[in-house]
């Protein structure tokens, strides 16, 4: 039996729904990390986390859904502040900060938002199609 | 064949609410007559129907996101509404047969 077009795109829509909230998972911790310093003297910060996308094809119903492919490390050098009074300083008094740019962080939560309302838009209409066409047995 | 056809509507309607278990009509095959279809349909859609249930249950425990149980809820929420209107269409042809000037 073939699948039907409009409840596939639900789904497709569902797997972005969720895989745009897992995004904004990821900046919340970047944001909430973003002044994490290390416990031991000179060691090292919160690294940033980043999160990739992938297209899984679904053999049962022939559609790309939209997944995590895997949520990694931002490579980007440590900034070094210096606090001799802090415990994570080393013998220079410098502090390893996480390289966590707020900015960057909030043009990211801006985009997983728009790509979500997108997602959302594409459940409204696909449901509004589908009750349209029930609608025609009823009268 | 609307006779026949009646009760098994209705019955579609009854088990969503009913514990019972779902219909065990076997897969419609070709050359089935639509009554096989329909009996399979309702079986389908009683399990969608427990889905739904399952996952906003597991939902308002937190082990389910708010998105799993929005699909899923839509998902049973669409399957009702075409069986009520399938139903509705049963209905009306056995009426219209019941008030044939004899």
């Amino acid at each position: 039996m073939a699948i039907d077009p409009l409840a596939s795109s639900l789904r497709l829509a569902g797997a972005g729904l969720q895989t745009q909230s897992a995004r904004l998972r990821v900046v919340a911790e970047n944001i909430a990390n973003a002044q994490s310093t290390g416990t031991s003297a000179g060691a090292d910060p919160y690294a940033r986390k980043t999160i990739t996308f992938e297209s899984i094809f679904n053999r049962a119903s022939g559609d790309n859904l939209v997944g995590i492919k895997a949520i990694g490390v931002d490579k980007t050098p440590f900034r070094v502040e210096h606090m001799p009074g802090n415990p994570a300083a080393d013998d220079k008094g410098d502090v390893k900060m996480p390289n966590v740019d707020l900015l960057f962080e909030m043009a990211d939560m801006r985009e997983a938002n728009r790509s979500y309302e997108a997602n959302l838009q594409v459940v409204k209409q696909s449901r509004d199609m589908i009750n349209q066409t029930i609608e025609l047995m009823r009268t | 064949m609307i006779g026949a056809l009646l009760p098994l509507a209705a019955n579609v309607v009854n088990t969503l609410t009913s514990v019972a278990a779902p219909t065990s009509a076997a897969a419609a095959t070709a050359g089935s007559d639509f009554s096989t279809a329909l009996a399979h349909a309702s079986g389908d859609a009683v399990k969608t129907l427990r889905t739904a249930e399952t996952v906003s249950m597991a939902g308002i425990e937190g082990k389910a996101n708010v998105q799993q149980v929005v699909e899923n809820v839509m998902t049973a929420e669409r399957t009702l509404q075409t069986t009520l209107a399938i139903r509705d269409k049963a209905v009306a042809a056995y009426q219209q047969i019941s008030q044939m000037p004899i």
